[in-house]
């Protein structure tokens, strides 16, 4: 009997051995183009991820594939779970095994800042160029600029960095308060600002107090609550006493849908811009059951919005596959199809260091504008190159209501993006301030 | 302000104390730790969502069946698990721990790990005293009321609350005077998961449902049961709102603050451990 | 000549001692296995995997030596691991100290640490302890978002120095670090000290009635705790080059509770032996990664329910026997027991 156990025992971890040298052990395939896409597979930023990435494969290797130099290479995806969000380690395993084991040309993906920050680390120490699509932090790119002969494989892929993000959005609250002033014939207007309390925040915090004097609006307080905050009434009704018209939000976790669902159903008087994450995807009306109505937020795709035929193409292909808009994490599909696919097609090669000088210089048309990169290998913000949308939901869908007329500066041309609406106030607003 | 406060106070006070109560009964009258308390208070909340949005019952209806179904699943994961093992404490809270996870992982598998909600019972709001309230939060108020007259008359009243009180003195004694102990377990692990299915279905028409939301209540949870000592329900209550206030104040007189309520509570907690170990009405369960 | 005693009194060693018990073979074999590793399969993804195995061995072998043994039951280990990242990462990133400096402080600072907390617990016992452990680390979470220009808030602290520069050198020196301190672990369990800390665990009183001062004894747990957690730590930051809020996190304190119980708390080589099977078969299961935590949980469930003294206590009880009369071990095939030949089978 004690032998018996004894074997079996032996043949469990043989079994296991077998089973992880095998895991460990694939072979490379040098006529695809090998591509890593990682990300947290079960949250719906994941998804975003492999589904942009899935659509530029089909759409590339139905079309024969890439031209590397004389021959037309087919892309394979490496599906890489990374966890992220519950686990660091996981995430940064999970880069390693597809540059280690997968042996993957390129990967992109990436979502939270300090996995990304340790899974940058793996990729640069391997050599392979890493695109993120995700994180929005400026960090990333500030090591790009210290240690550039480190750093050299990494570029920002989307979203546009967390200043020009801020920047952009005080925008968006300077052109809604010029619009909510003539309308409603206010004197003056109090805005609150609300935000989840994280790093990247801070200068947010800190722009808000100097800025919003600056734009002839008054500072009605700030508060911050945590991220994952399931109760916000308290912060509401505080708001509410502060007299606010516009409650300026920089959320990106589960706080933000919260704190619009208790807003709606408070009926706070005040218009609420910003960032708010959550708020632009697509299925936030059913989210919030509705009480998201006038809420805008910065949006990186619109169903009414035409920035260029590239994104066009991209959101109607995707709708059609998936039956859904994309989330910002899907411009994994232009990050393959425009970036890297255009960058090979003209090095004629999957070499990496023969790559960057490429990728440095491209301009290129991707589904979120203009893409460019700077000095730091941070994708530029700006009209010309990519800006970031408002959108307001209005009755049950996501409306892209900025740019509209907008100039960059005085003697700038006006800016307005094709299918542009204009802004809509609730009516217990209208009813609270006239 | 001062008004804020007191509103603000009494409702999160009563959805912490609705919490604390179950998870404090059962530890008073089983010693069981259970962890999964506030996954049963999650598992509540997906159950009223596949109910409205998958077999389109009213949301009333959706409530009772989540709080029957989170009932019958603690008694059952009672009987097949923790029922072995609740001589060890270590191993009944490890056990918990896996249960908490694994009911997690199942929600995430059916239902992704995104933010749903439900649908509240009543829209809108009123105002009291120049607050703004919404309708559910009077609804979560009134309902705790009722719960805490309920449970009062049960174990006040009742024989079987005079037997779940006479087990939670003296587990053996009370055996020998020929009480079902394991009956009485049994029961009460029913009542407290019953709890905290109800307290996630007034809870949730408010909050967002995602299979992670159980860790967070569970945290605050522990700390006002501890605070008010382990296996007291008039602990349990008065922790309850005591937390309560304590966040209340912070959010109102440090706005930018407000991140640090959890941290806070937990702070208050050490000190009065410190003060006074067994918290502010635990009994001693030194010497068992 | 005296080689030759030397060499003799070895082979006698190894003949009479190691190889008759098939637990020590397996040791013997395991520490080779690690030992020799890199040199016959220098992967260094299966490298990684086993560093990191090797910092959270040692982690889960510190939790089991204060609570496990000294029985102060800890479930908020997660501190001394963050407090061990952080510190070193700050050493490193501001004093400029290298990470053969860095490591020691951080394990210093982590027993600073286990004194702090050590304190306020002393009054706590059981259940009251276990609630309360859990809070430190997340007070802690909520210093490190309130000082964002110190701690880097949600980002954490990136750019450390790398341990050593090469993966083959990262090893070596993590593993020599894990055998190390798992050994001086395993003989204080079994000296004087861990006679007083089962004292401890069992009854408290007792042992105050006969004189012993068990305050010190605890705080000693707590601070020996700390540090090797704290190198643990610390060597984690160097490793991974970054130290965030997630080594603080109540997850992290799970895990690492998961893994003693799935070895056999109090035991140290449980400890060991679990997360070196149930790491690598974490990474295996990066297959189905929808089912990763899921099987985690089922395992720790199912090892409860019919393993309580944990998994590879059930083995080593299937492999090996205890003569009822002398108490000497021995493999399971024996007949009769090795030191006084009594047979086995009538027990």
């Amino acid at each position: 009997m004690n032998i018996s156990i004894l074997r079996r025992i032996g043949v469990l971890f043989l079994i296991a051995g077998i089973f992880f040298s095998w895991s460990c052990s694939k072979a490379g395939d040098s006529n695809v183009i090998k591509i890593g896409v990682i990300g947290p597979m079960q949250y719906s930023q994941g998804k975003g991820h492999w589904n942009g990435a899935e659509l530029a494969m089909e759409e590339i290797n139905s079309s024969g594939g890439i031209k590397v130099g004389n021959e037309m290479k087919k892309i394979e995806l490496i599906k890489a779970d990374s966890n992220e969000i519950a686990s660091i380690t996981d995430a940064a395993n999970a880069m390693e095994r597809l540059i280690t084991q997968e042996k993957v040309n390129f990967v992109i993906g990436g979502f939270r800042t300090e996995a990304v920050l340790a899974m940058q680390d793996i990729a640069m120490d391997a050599k392979t160029i890493f695109i993120s699509v995700g994180p929005a932090s400026a960090e990333l790119n500030k090591r790009v600029k210290e240690d550039y002969d480190r750093y050299e494989y990494f570029f920002r892929g989307s979203p546009l960095n967390s200043s020009y993000l801020v920047k952009n959005s005080f925008i968006h609250l300077g052109y809604i308060a010029a619009v909510l002033k003539k309308t409603l014939n206010l004197p003056a207007i109090k805005v609150a600002v609300v935000a989840e309390k994280v790093q990247w925040v801070e200068p947010v915090i800190a722009a808000a107090k100097s800025t919003i004097p600056a734009m002839g609006m008054e500072l009605a307080g700030i508060w911050q609550p945590s991220q994952t905050a399931s109760d916000v009434t308290a912060e509401l009704s505080a708001i509410q006493r502060s007299g606010a018209h516009i409650i300026f939000t920089v959320f990106s976790s589960s706080v933000g849908v919260t704190f619009v669902r208790q807003a709606g159903e408070l009926k706070i008087p005040a218009l609420m811009t910003g960032i708010n994450v959550e708020a632009a995807r697509f299925d936030f009306w059913e989210t919030t059951e509705g009480k998201c109505e006038y809420v805008i937020t910065s949006a990186n795709y619109l169903e009414n919005i035409t920035i260029n035929e590239t994104s066009k193409k991209f959101i109607d292909a995707y709708r059609k596959k998936y039956g859904e808009m994309p989330s910002y994490t899907a411009f994994t599909h232009s990050a393959i199809s425009n970036l890297l696919r255009t960058a090979i097609e003209k090095a004629g090669t999957l070499d990496a260091d023969a790559l960057i000088p490429i990728l440095e210089n491209l301009k290129v048309e991707t589904s979120s504008g203009t893409y460019k990169v700077d000095e730091n290998h941070d994708s530029i913000w700006g009209p010309g190159y990519s800006i970031i949308m408002a959108g307001q939901w209005q009755d049950g869908s996501f409306k892209g209501i900025w740019p509209n007329n907008w100039k960059a500066s005085d003697n700038a041309p006006a800016i307005s993006y094709e299918g542009v609406a204009p802004v809509k106030f609730p009516p217990w607003m209208i009813e609270a301030y006239q | 302000m001062v008004v804020d406060i007191i509103i603000s106070t009494l409702i999160n006070g009563s959805i912490y104390s609705i919490l604390a109560i179950g998870f404090s009964l059962v530890f008073g009258v089983a010693r069981i730790i259970n962890i999964a308390h506030t996954a049963f208070y999650m598992l509540a909340a997906f159950c009223i969502y596949a109910g409205t949005n998958s077999f389109g019952l009213h949301p009333v209806l959706a409530m009772g069946a989540a709080i029957i179904f989170v009932t019958i699943l603690g008694l059952a994961s009672y009987k097949l698990i923790i029922e072995k093992i609740r001589v060890h404490p270590a191993a009944t809270i490890i056990a918990t721990i896996a249960l908490a996870m694994i009911f997690q992982e199942i929600m995430i598998l059916n239902f992704g790990a995104e933010f749903l909600s439900v649908p509240v019972l009543v829209e809108g709001f009123t105002v009291v005293f120049g607050v703004k309230i919404t309708y559910q939060q009077v609804f979560t108020f009134i309902f705790m009321v009722i719960l805490l007259i309920s449970v009062w008359f049960l174990l006040m009243k009742t024989k079987l609350g005079l037997a779940i009180r006479a087990t939670a003195q003296d587990r053996e004694t009370a055996n020998l005077m020929g009480m079902n102990e394991s009956m009485i377990a049994l029961v009460t692990i029913g009542i407290s998961v019953g709890f905290a299915g109800f307290a996630g279905a007034i809870v949730i028409p408010l909050t967002v449902i995602h299979p992670h939301m159980w860790l967070s209540p569970l945290i605050i949870m522990m700390a006002v049961v501890v605070l008010g000592g382990l296996g007291s329900i008039k602990g349990s209550i008065i922790g309850a709102f005591i937390m309560g206030l304590t966040e209340a104040i912070i959010v109102f007189l440090l706005p930018m603050g407000s991140f640090l309520k959890g941290s806070v509570a937990l702070t208050i907690l050490i000190i009065v451990l410190i003060i006074k170990p067994e918290g502010l009405f635990g009994v001693s369960i030194e010497g068992e | 000549m005296s080689i030759l005693v030397y060499l003799r009194r070895l082979f006698v060693t190894i003949k009479e001692e190691i190889i008759i018990l098939p637990t020590k073979v397996i040791t013997i074999l395991f520490i080779l296995f690690l030992l020799v590793l890199p040199v016959i399969l220098p992967d260094s993804y299966l490298m990684r995997v086993l560093i990191l195995a090797a910092i959270f061995a040692m982690l889960t072998a510190s939790w089991d030596f204060l609570s496990g043994f000294a029985g102060q039951l800890n479930f908020g280990h997660a501190l001394f691991f963050g407090v061990g990242a952080y510190s070193s990462a700050l050493f490193n990133l501001l004093l400029k100290i290298p990470p053969a400096g860095s490591i020691p402080l951080s394990g210093l600072v982590a027993v600073l640490a286990g004194l702090i907390i050590g304190f306020p617990c002393l009054r706590l016992k059981g259940i009251y302890l276990a609630l309360t452990t859990i809070a430190f680390p997340i007070i802690l979470t909520g210093v490190v978002n309130a000082l964002p220009g110190i701690t880097g808030g949600e980002l954490g602290l990136s750019g450390l120095d790398k341990l050593t520069g090469s993966r083959i050198g990262d090893y070596y020196i993590v593993t020599l670090l894990m055998l190390g301190s798992c050994t001086v672990m395993y003989k204080l369990t079994q000296s004087n000290v861990g006679i007083i800390f089962h004292a401890i665990r069992e009854d408290e009183v007792s042992l105050k009635v006969s004189g012993i001062n068990t305050t010190k004894y605890k705080l000693l747990a707590f601070c020996l705790s700390g540090l090797f957690a704290g190198i643990a730590g610390g060597v984690y930051a160097h490793f991974m080059r970054i130290a965030g809020p997630s080594t603080l996190s109540v997850s992290t304190s799970f895990t690492i509770i998961i893994y003693a119980v799935f070895g056999g708390v109090c035991t140290i080589y449980g400890s060991v032996a679990a997360v070196y099977i149930l790491f690598p078969l974490m990474e295996v299961f990066q297959l189905l990664p929808q089912f990763r935590t899921l099987f985690f949980a089922a395992i720790v469930l199912i090892i409860l329910l019919y393993m309580p003294s944990g998994f590879i206590q059930w083995i080593i009880d299937k492999i090996e026997k205890t003569c009822s009369r002398c108490g000497h071990k021995n493999h399971a095939l024996r007949k009769i027991c090795r030191f006084c030949e009594r047979p086995f089978k009538y027990y």
